[in-house]
């Protein structure tokens, strides 16, 4: 019989597990009975403390993801420059994803069994970052500051390229980066990014 | 109805640009000015709540209003 936890206790265990399992098998290979018998609860507790799979999935993803707030430290700290803004959201995205490769892990899940529910939690978590991009870069292309080119496509390339970093220095752990801490390389990335759009600070 | 010294149009925006247009929309005004900010990001309640907690600036006023969130803040 499993021990009497409090409710606080409880739903961080069943949090625990469920992101062992997700990032494992992903998000239509675990069923609520199998966290269930991990846990040696019924099915019951869990729906306690969670109201479905989905909203379970989602509360895993979102205690090991940045919260909002950190992206106003963000802005509220930068210069306001797209640049310094571009690469402060960057920083505390990756702080947080690098601390726990699980959320890669179900990224990567995620990706490969084509779920629309759970591709949209991921999405909504570029988004800051692809929404930022196009919209600046789209101002920037008026002000003369960045070349004219394709907005969502520069946006594209850019999750691409601070994904694939994620990817080789916290589950592929490349040995060709190995001497490069993330930030540092996610830095080298930012600078190419800004050279390929043509980026020029202002003053 | 509070008069609103400027008003910032941040519908369609997410998250982080009505915090960025924000600032810089309220560091064109004086102390005591009041910005008038519209979105339509839900998220923008909690973000602008805890950009005027960091940067000591007043919320008057969060409201929705047609599905359009509206809000007023003092220049601290």
């Amino acid at each position: 019989m499993a021990k009497r936890l409090k409710a606080s206790e409880r739903r961080a265990a069943i949090l625990a597990v469920a992101k062992v399992l997700f990032s494992d098998k992903g998000y239509h290979g675990v069923s609520v009975d199998e966290i269930a018998r991990r846990l040696a609860v019924s099915p019951a507790i869990l729906y306690r403390h969670f109201s479905s799979k989905e909203a379970l999935y989602e509360e895993v993803l979102n205690t090991i993801a940045c919260k909002r707030e950190s992206y106003v430290d963000a802005v509220v700290s930068s210069d306001g420059s797209f640049d310094d803004v571009l690469k402060k959201i960057t920083h505390i995205y990756i702080r947080s994803v690098s601390k726990d490769p699980d959320y890669l892990r179900m990224e990567l899940q995620s990706a490969l069994e084509g779920s629309d529910a759970t591709r949209q939690f991921f999405d909504n978590r570029w988004k800051p970052f692809t929404d930022f991009i196009e919209f600046s870069l789209g101002e920037l292309i008026a002000q003369k500051q960045v070349e004219v080119l394709n907005t969502s496509v520069a946006a594209l390339a850019y999750q691409g390229m601070i994904r694939e970093a994620l990817y080789a220095k916290c589950i592929y752990h490349s040995p060709r980066y190995r001497d490069m801490a993330l930030p540092e390389l996610c830095d080298h990335l930012i600078s190419l990014f800004l050279k390929a759009v043509g980026y020029e600070e202002l003053g | 109805m509070l008069n609103a010294d400027l008003e910032l149009d941040a519908r369609g925006l997410n998250c982080p640009l009505p915090i960025l247009r924000t600032r810089k929309s309220i560091n064109a005004l004086k102390t005591g000015q009041v910005l008038k900010v519209i979105a339509t990001d839900p998220g923008s309640v909690k973000d602008l709540e805890a950009f005027c907690k960091q940067t000591g600036h007043e919320m008057l006023a969060s409201d929705l209003e047609n599905g359009e969130y509206h809000f007023n803040i003092r220049k601290g």
